[in-house]
């Protein structure tokens, strides 16, 4: 026999020209369901006006993310048990440092244009991919085999960054994990990119994007590897490369 | 696109300071932005106080007895307070920025505010 | 890559807080906690003095001796520069447009300077008075 909660589902609403509010739904819930079946069932049975985004519900395409809670969280894997409990309040709203473009979906274009402009690589050789027990010396024909990157592209960690609350200018986690990724060394032009006002240093170290990432990307330590990057950069075109 | 590029934002300036679903880093980002306005503040007072120095014995001893008031005494405690939370926060940084400890960051943070709790404890005793 | 859209997105390196500049603040960063530890300790605890340098007669005193003011004058140095390029980072966090930035940063240059100017002076107009 399933367990069946009961929640009250507290939902972020926005349309054009209207004001924000919030809007509640009584809801019977299975709680090793998902938060993003919870907003579906609202959407479903309650009101067809909620807009939302989901694609593949398995944590691979980085469509669902929402703030549950106050917390980023990829709504597909969040399972409702963890958090709320029966009889309580599940509040969902949209991901931060992104406009809203109706209710809980964002325009994530700024995301995609910074992504596209490091030259984030979707598929990688997995030589080059810090994945987490390499051997230890890879084989010259190891680079045949590819990866894709971890990233999903959700923006959860531009949501949770204190940094691109102050601007959407600041290049954010994702992109400039993806600039590390690449590498200075593979990719010099790079670094104008990432040594720039909006980049590298504007990181004050919150690691709030690492706690946040669902996908084992941890932004936090590819932008301090990056800054070792750039310092090295410098230092050898300050002395010419010696 | 360009007319929307920096626009100046200091209302957002607040938004460090709200750590509203944040996690242990975005604390310790907050309380070193803190403390290190704290201290700008302060040095620049402390600098300006030294001037009664060269004006002669007469204004800087009187200027010491001002001291006592309880108001500065707990402001002098504040003040080395936010120099080790800082300066530990601080060390912090250097660390991960240099790749050591990265992955344990958290508990690094938590280390330090413990060290440097015990350390004001100690010296308040000292101080009082 | 489309050249075009990516230079108009990104923009040119300005003077934010460049790689140089971050270098200085996290190498005074160090250097002030074992001078300032210095510094504590001995305005606080020096030899014969149990409680510190309590009176005028005192600091006079112990300025005498060249060290001090010079290790003071390297404090100080360091401290200003340590917490005027952070202010500074503060304020980029803030999005000033091009021109609030180049007179907040002539701003604290000067401030800089004029602060280390006067400690200097106060240092050695210290030490000039005794003996």
């Amino acid at each position: 026999m399933t367990e069946k909660w009961k929640i009250t589902l507290h939902v972020y609403r926005q349309k054009e020209n209207e004001a924000p509010h919030f809007d509640n739904f009584t809801l019977e819930v299975n709680p090793d369901e998902y938060v993003l079946d919870a907003v579906e069932r609202a959407w479903a049975f309650h009101d067809r006006t909620i807009c939302f985004r989901h694609a593949c519900h398995h944590s691979t395409c980085g469509a669902c993310g929402m703030r549950v809670n106050g917390v980023e969280k990829l709504t597909c894997i969040t399972s409702i048990r963890d958090v709320t409990h029966n009889g309580a309040t599940l509040q969902v709203e949209p991901l931060r440092n992104f406009p809203v473009v109706s209710d809980l979906a964002v325009d994530m274009g700024s995301l995609y244009r910074k992504m596209e402009t490091v030259g984030g690589r979707a598929v990688l050789p997995v030589t080059e991919a810090e994945i987490e027990k390499p051997p230890s010396k890879w084989e010259a024909d190891d680079s045949q085999y590819i990866r894709l990157s971890d990233c999903i592209e959700c923006g959860l960690c531009i949501s949770a960054c204190p940094v691109a609350a102050t601007t959407p200018e600041y290049l954010g986690p994702a992109p400039l994990a993806a600039a590390q990724d690449q590498g200075l060394k593979r990719k010099p032009e790079l670094l104008s990119i990432v040594d720039s006002e909006d980049g590298v240093w504007r990181c004050h170290s919150a690691f709030e994007c690492t706690a946040v990432c669902p996908s084992f990307v941890d932004p936090a330590r590819r932008i301090m590897n990056l800054r070792t990057q750039v310092v090295d950069m410098r230092l050898r075109k300050l002395f010419g490369k010696a | 696109m360009d007319q929307t590029r920096h626009q100046p934002s200091a209302g957002k300036f607040w938004s460090w300071f709200i750590p509203v679903g944040r996690q242990a880093g975005g604390w310790a980002f907050a309380l070193n932005r803190v403390t290190a306005i704290g201290l700008t503040f302060y040095l620049f007072l402390h600098l300006a106080v030294l001037s009664l120095l060269a004006q002669g014995p007469g204004s800087y001893d009187k200027f010491l007895a001002l001291t006592e008031n309880p108001f500065i005494k707990f402001g002098e405690w504040a003040v080395v307070a936010a120099v080790f939370l800082h300066g530990l926060n601080g060390i912090r940084i250097i660390l991960t920025s240099f790749g050591v400890g990265v992955t344990r960051q958290k508990q690094l943070f938590y280390g330090f505010m413990i060290v440097a709790v015990f350390v004001i404890l100690i010296f308040t005793a000292r101080m009082y | 890559m489309s050249q075009s859209t990516s230079s108009s997105y990104i923009s040119a390196p300005r003077p934010g807080e460049t790689t140089w500049i971050w270098l200085i603040k996290i190498a005074t960063g160090p250097l002030l906690i074992l001078v300032l530890i210095l510094h504590l300790i001995v305005n606080h605890y020096v030899g014969s003095l149990p409680t510190g340098l309590m009176t005028y007669e005192d600091v006079v005193r112990y300025y005498q001796n060249p060290i001090i003011p010079a290790i003071e004058i390297l404090f100080l140095i360091l401290v200003v520069t340590h917490s005027l390029i952070g202010l500074r980072g503060i304020i980029l966090d803030m999005n000033p447009s091009r021109q609030v930035l180049r007179a907040v940063t002539w701003f604290l240059s000067l401030l800089g300077v004029f602060s280390v100017a006067y400690g200097i002076w106060l240092a050695l107009a210290i030490a000039s008075k005794g003996g």
